[in-house]
């Protein structure tokens, strides 16, 4: 869970998801399919501006998790 | 040839020649700048000048070399040292009054008419481009009526600016002889270009505005319209410059630490701070203008006698604020990166002002800030009102409230109060023990990020108002959107918690993913909403006009808020350098270079702030007197005579 490879491919797969849901246009307005891939893609997205905001300043997010 | 390809071409011509002349102090100056503009401040000291003469080896070995302050390199000392003054007639000659106040209303007013004639050009190009732009001829026209107007306003305030500006250096000539010698001296050639661009300012301005009519449709048009960006290239460079010589006063640079010039005027230029300076001074003036604009408008609405004015004005105001707001959003974050390199570049300035003698003027600056948004979002929770369809949003402004307050008493939190030894005894230490928590900046940030993403919510609300989605994922867009922000809400106040567990080195970092977060849902978020409401459902017209008085009330706080907090900047800014006039380098032996009270300093402020708002409505009267409207064929009535001049936001 630390690792931002993990959080990318969240992301990555909630946006393989989006593209299959597109496809099939009754999938992607599915409430609970479209609840679903909303939360895997923002809350990878926002992991991610976390732990790379931090990063490129030379600090570690995951700081409290890892001691 | 006919006549209108003549005309075409003789106006390129113009627009040449005009560009052209305004290069020329530039290009005739790049020698001088490059050389770092000669010897400065009286001229190099006489051995100087005689070694140079002579070319003679051992009148050579004489020329005197310094190091740069804060570049730390070598340079030929080419200016006389910064003054040592005395308390006296000799370097401070005065009234019988306090200069220090008569200095501070002069550079205040100046500034804030300044601010001002900056901001509505770019506001009139952005308009006037929209106008240009536009697929509906008929909106097009309006826009260009709106900018037509917004140019008119800024006219008369043009000339009040430029005698302030005058009236701040006589007083500068007369009360600081010395500092500004030396000032002047170190700046002498910025200054000249200052001027000279000054000139080139009034002559495009005053161009742009009497050309409106003769060049109104066509080609011509279009060089009408890169005239405005001519404007505003010279207005923004003008903006640098000045911004320079505060920047310089702030965080020396290019000088020894004697304050002697060492020849390198970028060096004076490009201080440590010149460049944040120059972006939250952008952004401040555009809020700000947005906000005197609005204030206008709310001013016109409120006086209005048709409803075909009152729907003028309160789209009018409905564009100036969202202008003022887009640049408000993001003044912050500048805010923040000044501090940071002010922190950088000395910390004892950045605890001076954020945990020393200046942190409950900050205290204040955060109040403001909470004004701003709050009248923000409640003059945008009015304007639903004038939206069929939009009261589907009415019920869930309670919760907006709500979290908009949470954010603000947490911003407005002080770390420590000021207490008597009874009242220190009773609380049993200088922090409460529970409201003590939220005067941390883990905190702060943590509440402002909200209280700005609350913000951009409610913009999203008030542009999908009176419409329904028509894409075939319109469900997920919704769901995604709904998402999305919960999460940039949890995200934020994750992190702000996260900072109380983690050591002070990491935790600094946190406000960077905070503000991400915050403007990811203002970017994403916005170009979301304008996809899904592409050929939206229209369930009414915005009903312009139709709008409470309360919310023209909003406008005016808005504006006066803004202003306020302006001076209030503008102060701290100043105060910072505490009893120098140029920091490490000259100090000031004045009587008065001591800190005021606070409540001196607000009682100041609020006077700037009241001259300020009489002298703009004496302004807007000059204005008003002018009945001239240029674009003719924009007066068009609104097809139907309903009071709506626009279809859209």
């Amino acid at each position: 869970m630390t690792s931002p490879y993990f959080w990318l491919a969240t992301l990555i797969a909630g946006l393989v998801l989006l593209f299959v849901g597109a496809k099939s246009k009754t999938l992607l307005n599915n409430t609970v399919f479209a609840v679903v891939v909303s939360i895997m893609i923002a809350l990878s997205y926002f992991t991610l501006v976390d732990h790379y905001f931090m990063d490129m300043q030379g600090l570690d997010y995951w700081y409290l998790f890892r001691n | 040839m006919g006549s209108v390809t003549r005309k075409k071409i003789l106006s390129i011509m113009a627009l040449g020649a005009m560009v052209g002349l305004l290069l020329v102090p530039i290009l005739t100056s790049l020698p001088a700048l490059a050389g770092g503009g000669g010897p400065a401040a009286g001229g190099p000291p006489p051995e100087v000048a005689a070694a140079k003469k002579d070319g003679d080896k051992k009148e050579e070995a004489k020329v005197e070399k310094g190091r740069d302050v804060y570049y730390k390199t070598e340079g030929i000392v080419s200016g006389a040292p910064a003054p040592i003054t005395t308390d006296g007639e000799k370097d401070y000659p005065r009234y019988n009054f306090e200069s220090r106040v008569l200095i501070w209303f002069a550079n205040q007013q100046h500034l804030y008419y300044g601010s001002f004639v900056l901001a509505v050009p770019i506001f009139c190009m952005i308009i006037e481009f929209m106008g240009v732009v536009a697929k509906d001829k008929a909106l097009g026209k309006k826009y260009d009526q709106l900018a037509y107007d917004f140019v008119k306003i800024s006219l008369t305030a043009y000339s009040l600016t430029a005698i302030l500006g005058g009236i701040l250096i006589f007083t500068f000539l007369t009360l600081y002889p010395a500092f500004f010698g030396y000032l002047s001296g170190i700046f002498r050639p910025v200054m000249h270009i200052y001027a000279l661009m000054f000139v080139a300012e009034s002559g495009t301005l005053y161009i742009y505005y009497y050309g409106w009519d003769k060049m109104k449709t066509g080609f011509l048009k279009w060089i009408h319209l890169s005239m405005s960006v001519v404007l505003n290239v010279i207005g923004t460079v003008l903006m640098f410059l000045a911004n320079s010589w505060i920047a310089f006063m702030m965080s020396p640079a290019g000088v020894d630490e004697q304050g002697r010039f060492l020849g390198n005027i970028w060096h004076v230029i490009h201080t440590a701070l010149w460049n944040p300076l120059n972006v939250h001074r952008i952004l401040g003036n555009m809020a700000f203008g947005g906000g005197v604009v609005a204030a206008y408008a709310a001013y016109r609405f409120l006086s209005s006698k048709t409803d075909e004015d009152r729907a003028h004005y309160d789209w009018m105001g409905y564009i100036a604020m969202a202008i003022g707001v887009a640049f408000l959003i993001p003044l912050p974050f500048a805010g923040y990166w000044l501090m940071r390199e002010v922190y950088a570049y000395r910390q004892q300035m950045g605890i001076t002002l954020m945990g020393g003698l200046l942190a409950w003027l900050f205290i204040i600056q955060a109040t403001m800030i909470g004004i701003l948004f709050l009248s923000t979002n409640y003059y945008l929770w009015q304007a639903l009102g004038r939206m069929r369809g939009a009261e589907k949003y009415f019920r869930y402004i309670k919760y907006l409230v709500f979290i908009l307050f949470c954010g603000f008493l947490i911003f407005i939190t002080p770390h420590t109060m000021v207490m008597t030894p009874a009242e220190l005894k009773a609380m049993g230490g200088q922090q409460h023990p529970v409201l003590g928590n939220y005067g941390v900046m883990s905190a702060k940030n943590g509440g402002i990020n909200v209280i700005i993403t609350t913000t951009v919510l409610s913009f999203v609300w008030y542009m999908r108002g009176n419409k329904v989605s028509t894409v075939s994922w319109a469900k997920f867009g919704n769901i995604f959107m709904g998402v999305f922000f919960g999460l940039a809400y949890i995200n934020i106040v994750w992190l702000a918690i996260y900072g109380y567990y983690i050591p002070a080195n990491v935790r600094v970092g946190l406000s960077v993913p905070q503000v991400a977060t915050t403007l990811s849902c203002l970017f994403y978020m916005f170009a979301l909403n304008s996809v899904m409401m592409k050929g939206a459902k229209q369930l009414g017209p915005i009903e312009w006009g139709k709008i409470s008085a309360r919310s023209q009330y909003a406008l005016i706080m808005l504006a006066t808020a803004f202003t306020w907090m302006m001076g209030l900047m503008g102060y701290i800014r100043s105060s910072v350098r505490l009893f120098w006039h140029v920091n490490e380098i000259m100090r000031d032996n004045s009587p008065w270079a001591y800190t005021h009270t606070v409540g001196f300093a607000a009682n100041m402020i609020s006077a700037n702030v009241l001259f300020f708002w009489i002298s703009i409505l004496f302004v807007f009267w000059v204005g008003s007197l002018t009945k001239k409207a240029a674009p003719v064929e924009a007066k068009v009535p609104v097809p139907g005579g309903a009071p709506q001049p626009v279809a859209g936001h």
